[in-house]
């Protein structure tokens, strides 16, 4: 087969990828580029819409992200699934609310792994995973202040509160950098 | 009775070292553990277990969880105990002095024995501080 051939065989089982996939899930999947699709969805789908893609051959989850659209008010949350049959990334997204922000977990698919990635965005960005029972931090024992990687937390007066002293003279050229 | 001198000259004559790095402390004393420096010449040797160490090496940027555990080893190991920190991070917090979640005084959470500037410091500093514990050691009084 030539290297033409080959190109056109994949473009084709992508474009059949996507076909079902739109079909079962209910949604447009959009091709960003070559081996990577992402869809949007429902908050309320996700577990369904994994399952989905679970049985279409998306078995590894490779991570979870969220980021925080604060003048949006919600919470992006990303599902990086991977296909070791077609060799695709499959990215689920879908949006929270800022205020309330819960949705199921993914544990009852991928148990140990999602667990692990739910805790982390849970320790950084307070997301709750419902049916995740291992919620506790990873990197920030003993942590009191706001999740960190949230757009609203002023990490610099939290350091500044938390380990310098401004009587301190060593500690002086935090506060001048500050002015 | 037996003089405080002679115990000490005793656990100084060979030094043996903890080590817990955070981060690219690692890198820190890897030279000084290989061949070029190579640390075993003068005694000093990493052990497996803080109760048979007498330096515990901190590295690394530390953070509150970490410094929870390097406490729990810095109380297994035995009398006398030196701690020495290596690198900018421990001392300041280095580059991550601005981070809200690492430590930036060693001292407020182990009583440090001495500091080694650098990011990350010569193999020779390191060997600086701890022929600087021995030469203490042998000027001690005989008393
Ligand atoms: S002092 Fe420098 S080399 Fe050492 S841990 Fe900190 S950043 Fe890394």
């Amino acid at each position: 087969m030539s290297v033409v051939e080959k190109e056109k065989n994949n473009l084709d089982k992508e474009e059949k990828i996507v076909t079902a996939l739109s079909k079962k899930l209910n949604k447009k999947v959009n091709i960003q580029r070559k081996k990577r699709l992402w869809v949007s969805i429902e908050p309320k789908e996700i577990v369904d819409a994994c399952s989905i893609a679970y049985d279409m051959g998306f078995e590894h989850l490779s991570t979870i992200s969220v980021t925080d659209w604060i003048e949006k008010n919600n919470f992006e949350i990303a599902y990086h699934l991977w296909s070791y049959k077609e060799k695709m990334l499959l990215t689920i997204k879908t949006r929270i609310n800022r205020e309330n922000p819960t949705i199921s977990s993914v544990t009852s698919l991928w148990s140990k792994n999602a667990e692990l990635c739910e805790r982390e965005c849970h320790e950084f960005y307070g997301v709750i995973f419902e049916g995740n029972v291992n919620l506790t931090p990873l990197m920030l024992e003993d942590w009191t202040g706001p999740p960190p990687f949230r757009k609203d937390f002023d990490w610099r007066k939290y350091v500044q509160q938390e380990y310098y002293d401004e009587s301190n003279p060593r500690e002086d050229i935090y506060f001048e950098v500050k002015k | 009775m037996v003089k405080k001198k002679t115990v000490m000259k005793y656990f100084v004559k060979a030094i043996w070292v903890f080590n817990w790095f955070n981060s690219c402390g690692f890198t820190e004393l890897v030279p000084v553990v290989g061949s070029r420096w190579d640390m075993e010449r003068f005694g000093m040797i990493t052990v497996n277990s803080p109760r048979k160490a007498d330096v515990l090496f901190i590295a690394g940027f530390q953070t509150p969880k970490s410094m929870k555990r390097a406490q729990k080893i810095y109380e297994q190991m035995p009398d006398p105990k030196f701690v020495l920190a290596l690198g900018s991070c421990p001392i300041t917090g280095g580059m991550y002095w601005d981070s809200y979640n690492t430590v930036k005084k060693l001292e407020d959470y182990l009583p440090v024995t001495m500091y080694i500037p650098g990011c990350p410091p010569r193999p020779e500093a390191v060997f600086d501080a701890v022929f600087k514990i021995v030469q203490h050691v042998h000027g001690m009084p005989d008393e």
